[in-house]
């Protein structure tokens, strides 16, 4: 059993979970944000990289993980608020280019001004949990502590999002402010408030990520570090459907693991190849995502 | 009527007559005059298209050509007189304007987004690259052709599937190319060259004619420089004039349709995948030719520079200068080729540390910074503007 | 008691109401009549806050409800069921009920317990999406949808819209019974001026945006001039 549980196979199922699962993560919250107020945020990376750069600096003497990754979320949510009230309340209504222009725009200045303020050396963020795999008969086991912790998080925040939507009233608000507007103002929602807490909460997600992995031990926190992640969350968000939370998740998952075996079995360089091979293929066959109900358009 | 007539034909007696004089006192050689005359009489022959009315109106593709004619008339005799580095700056700043103006077309023709033209210019500079290495002779033209068709078949396999979609799909499917893009490269590497990238095999020399008119003692390479950004010059041209018919053609006003309203342009019986496809590979064969310039002129490709950095940065000029406008991407063109400049002259004065973080960042953030004030209040980029600047000026004077 | 006094609204350079005037009651039906174009729609949406930038007044009761966001308008008791329904079509029957009763502060199960009493139908398919629902259904919906949050007053516009006569004949007398139980202000935009002025009280015809009749609704029914070159009746 150990010699199975430790094979080449499950190592890279389990590390394509973890992997997975963030990708996951990274694809509901732009599923979120674009079912709620219509625009793909491409700066949805460089936001929460942002706000966990506000959390370490705020904790920079302390770096106690919890209180870091705390103060990082409220900032997440507070770059999510602030931009939507300040930047994208403009980009509503306009032709789509607009929002991509704009938000890739603020990516751009993100990066920048992150990379400014703090430089590009990568931070080393404290771990709460050891990286190191555990050992099963002598052998690595692909899972360790720490993984284990992010795919637990991943799921609890993925639950506590769909609970949210599902059967909660905000949900309902936030769910009718997206799809029909002016007649939720008509039935007294403040579509306005809902639509930035579309976007706090999407932050909040985002910077949840970002904190994951920015405190693995390999990577660090760099301005950059969303950057791989944003990209294939959006590939998964594509092809699991843009209006799809539970297919941005299954896409994600599916993907880290497929991926992984790339990885494994090929090389690093054919990883992010194969994701794009996804994507086109994805995109042929079914285009609105493979999770999407087909919807008529109105005319 | 008559003595309009009467008063034009004077003047360009008169500018004929001065011309010629100025040839022959300046001419050494048989050849240099009748290249200068060449130049002379295409220049007139512009002029007076340009400047003719009821020309303009009735043949527009001849004044667009003619407008085309008259500009790259000035340019090649400009390059004579510029340093190499001028010239050098005007070839990099001419190849990136095709790139702009594939991109600009693109948007603003049909309202799509890519963010992976550097990585299409990319495709192009290796595709010229690559081939070069290969078959040493094949004369330049040719070269650039292969490489417009290697933009357009990578165009085709990407815009295929995310053009019959509504929504940014494009716009991702570009963005994940771009990333992609250098690991592609390093999977070929046996090809490409990898990180390090080719060198072209021999260098773009300047044939023998060009070097009599500048007389014996111009260097090597200001006659290959001046070569190098003559033959860009052209190529601009050529796809400016072209890009300037397809704008008003019946493909260009049926992918603005597709653009504003792709409902109705599918119950007017446009094809709207087919529309988008075909913009997307235009745009990608444009970018390709632009890195395929690069190459020409760097006599190297290396695939590093063709980052998603560029791609954005290709965006924001693009932007800048105005979506769907020709001159607007002259102005990108410009803005690319003088950019660092600027920015180190910025450092400069206002005392910011060039070797610190923030100078090193500052490109970006004020590309980045730009893109977005522009989108928000200035959407018509440069161009636009200017447009309605002019348009407001003349209802003006005209109430 | 809905009072619209010197109302202008324009949508650029196109005016779409001029100094428009009239008294709707408490109670009472008032029907907006007209031909397309007219502005009938408008009217609606101004009075729901839908449109902006508008002079005049509109004043419901005490409050005056130029300047007012819509969320705000609808939360003081004003019901608007606005052209095309606005039935929510990825939403199930009772998604949609639940987010009407959302703003007011009623018992949900009593009203939803309520609404399908009223429409029968709409208990019988809660669970169903609404897209799935016929025209004559999602009339019900949309209704529903706006009286479960208890309203004093209700804004129809063109509720009987591709429907056929005999569910158009059931909708009208639905709406004059509820006027009457619950005491409603109703205001009823209609371009089927017949059969909206057999259930009014009130009538007022707009023409090119002007109101051009302001009556009571026996008088206007009695006036062969009104009828014939602004409603349309032959009969």
């Amino acid at each position: 059993m150990d010699a199975f549980l430790t094979s080449r196979i499950i190592s890279d199922v389990l590390e394509g979970l973890t992997n997975g699962v963030i990708y996951g993560l990274v694809a509901l919250s732009l599923v979120l944000i674009w079912r709620s107020t219509g625009i793909l945020n491409f700066a949805q990376g460089a936001m929460p990289m942002f706000a966990t750069y506000i959390g370490m600096v705020v904790f920079a003497h302390k770096l106690n993980f919890w209180f870091l990754a705390a103060i990082a979320i409220v900032a997440g949510f507070a770059v999510g608020g602030i931009t939507e009230r300040v930047l994208v309340r403009h980009l509503y209504g306009k032709p789509e280019l607009n929002p991509i222009v704009v938000m890739v725009g603020f990516l751009i200045v993100l990066e920048g001004v992150a990379a400014a303020i703090w430089s590009t050396t990568p931070r080393g963020l404290p771990s709460p949990f050891s990286p190191i795999d555990w050992h099963l008969g002598g052998q690595p086991f692909a899972l360790s502590p720490f993984a284990v912790y992010e795919i637990v998080t991943a799921l609890i925040v993925m639950t506590l999002v769909a609970c949210l939507f599902r059967f909660t009233k905000l949900g309902l608000q936030l769910r009718a402010s997206a799809i029909a507007p002016e007649v939720s103002r008509l039935l007294g929602v403040r579509v306005g408030r809902m639509l930035t807490l579309g976007w706090i909460l999407a932050t909040g997600v985002g910077t949840i990520v970002a904190v994951l992995v920015s405190s693995n031990f390999f990577t660090g926190l760099t301005p950059q570090v969303m950057d791989g992640i944003f990209a294939f969350g959006f590939i998964a968000a594509a092809v699991g459907g843009l209006d799809s939370p539970v297919g941005a998740i299954v896409a994600g998952v599916s993907m880290g693991i497929i991926l992984q075996f790339v990885g494994d079995f090929l090389n690093s360089n054919a990883i992010i190849v194969t994701a794009l091979i996804i994507l086109i293929i994805s995109l042929m066959i079914r285009p609105n995502g493979l999770f999407a109900k087909s919807t008529a358009r109105r005319v | 009527m008559r003595r309009l007539t009467d008063k034009r034909l004077a003047l360009t007696a008169t500018c004929l007559i001065v011309g010629v004089i100025i040839i022959a006192l300046s001419a050494t050689t048989v050849r240099v005059g009748a290249v200068l005359a060449l130049m002379l009489v295409v220049g007139i022959a512009g002029i007076s298209t340009v400047t003719t009315k009821r020309l303009r109106k009735a043949h527009p593709v001849l004044t667009r050509a003619a407008v085309t004619l008259l500009v790259l008339d000035a340019s090649l005799f400009a390059t004579y007189f510029f340093s190499s580095i001028t010239n050098f700056n005007l070839a990099i700043g001419a190849a990136m304007s095709i790139v702009l103006l594939g991109l600009s077309f693109l948007t603003g023709a049909s309202g799509q987004i890519s963010l992976g033209n550097s990585a299409f210019m990319g495709v192009g500079a290796l595709a010229v690259a690559i081939w070069a290495n290969h078959h040493a002779s094949t004369p330049i033209f040719v070269t650039l052709i292969i490489a417009i068709a290697s933009g357009a078949v990578v165009g085709l396999l990407l815009g295929l599937p995310a053009t019959r979609l509504r929504g940014p799909y494009l716009a991702g499917m570009t963005l994940a190319f771009a990333v992609a893009f250098p690991s592609i490269v390093n999977s070929f590497s046996s090809w490409t060259g990898g990180d390090a990238g080719l060198q072209l095999p021999t260098a773009v020399s300047a044939p023998r004619w060009l070097s009599s008119i500048f007389g014996s003692h111009a260097s090597l390479l200001t006659l290959n420089t001046v070569w190098i950004t003559d033959i860009t010059i052209v190529v601009t041209g050529v796809a400016f004039f072209f890009m300037a018919n397809l704008f008003a053609s019946r493909t260009g006003r049926a992918m603005r349709l597709v653009r504003d309203n792709d409902v109705a342009a599918e119950l007017a019986g446009v094809s709207l995948p087919r529309a988008r496809v075909i913009a997307f590979m235009v745009s990608s064969g444009y970018a390709a030719l632009g890195g395929a310039l690069w190459t020409l002129i760097n006599n190297s490709v290396s695939p590093p520079t063709y980052s998603l950095a560029l791609s954005i940065t290709i965006l924001s000029l693009v932007v800048i200068g105005g979506i769907g406008t020709l001159p607007g991407a002259l102005i990108g063109g410009v803005i690319y080729a003088y950019s660092t400049n600027v920015i180190s002259w910025f450092t400069a004065h206002t005392g910011i540390n060039s070797q610190g973080n923030l100078a090193s960042q500052l490109p970006g953030i004020i590309f980045g910074g730009l893109l977005i004030v522009t989108m928000l209040f200035a959407p018509m980029g440069i161009v636009g503007a200017a447009r309605r600047l002019w348009a407001k000026r003349r209802l003006r004077t005209v109430a | 008691m809905i009072e619209v006094e010197e109302l202008s609204v324009s949508y650029g350079a196109v005016q779409a109401l001029r100094d428009v005037s009239f008294l709707a009651e408490t109670g009472k039906i008032t029907a907006v009549l007209g031909a397309n174009g007219a502005g009938k729609t408008t009217l609606l949406r101004t009075i729901s806050g839908l449109k902006e930038s508008v002079k005049g007044n509109i004043t419901f009761d005490d409050h005056s409800l130029i300047h007012k966001k819509p969320e705000n308008i609808a939360r003081l008791g004003v019901g608007h069921v606005p052209e095309g329904r606005g039935v929510i079509s990825e939403f199930t029957v009772e998604e949609n009920l639940r987010l009407g009763a959302m703003m007011a502060k009623v018992d949900l199960a009593a009203g939803l317990d309520e609404q399908y009493a009223q429409f029968p139908v709409l208990g019988e398919r809660r669970k169903q999406h609404a897209a799935k629902l016929s025209g004559g259904e999602r009339q019900m919906l949309a209704m529903a949808r706006a009286l479960i949050a208890q309203p004093s007053v209700l804004l129809l516009d063109e509720p009987s819209l591709g429907l056929a006569p005999l569910v158009t004949a059931q909708l009208m007398h639905t709406i004059h019974d509820l006027c009457a139980s619950k005491g409603l202000t109703v205001i009823l935009v209609e371009q089927n001026a017949s059969t909206a002025l057999r259930i009014s009280d009130h009538a007022v015809i707009l023409y090119l945006g002007r109101v051009v009749a302001n009556d009571v609704a026996t008088n206007v029914i009695a006036d062969e001039n009104l009828r014939q070159y602004y409603l349309g009746m032959v009969e």
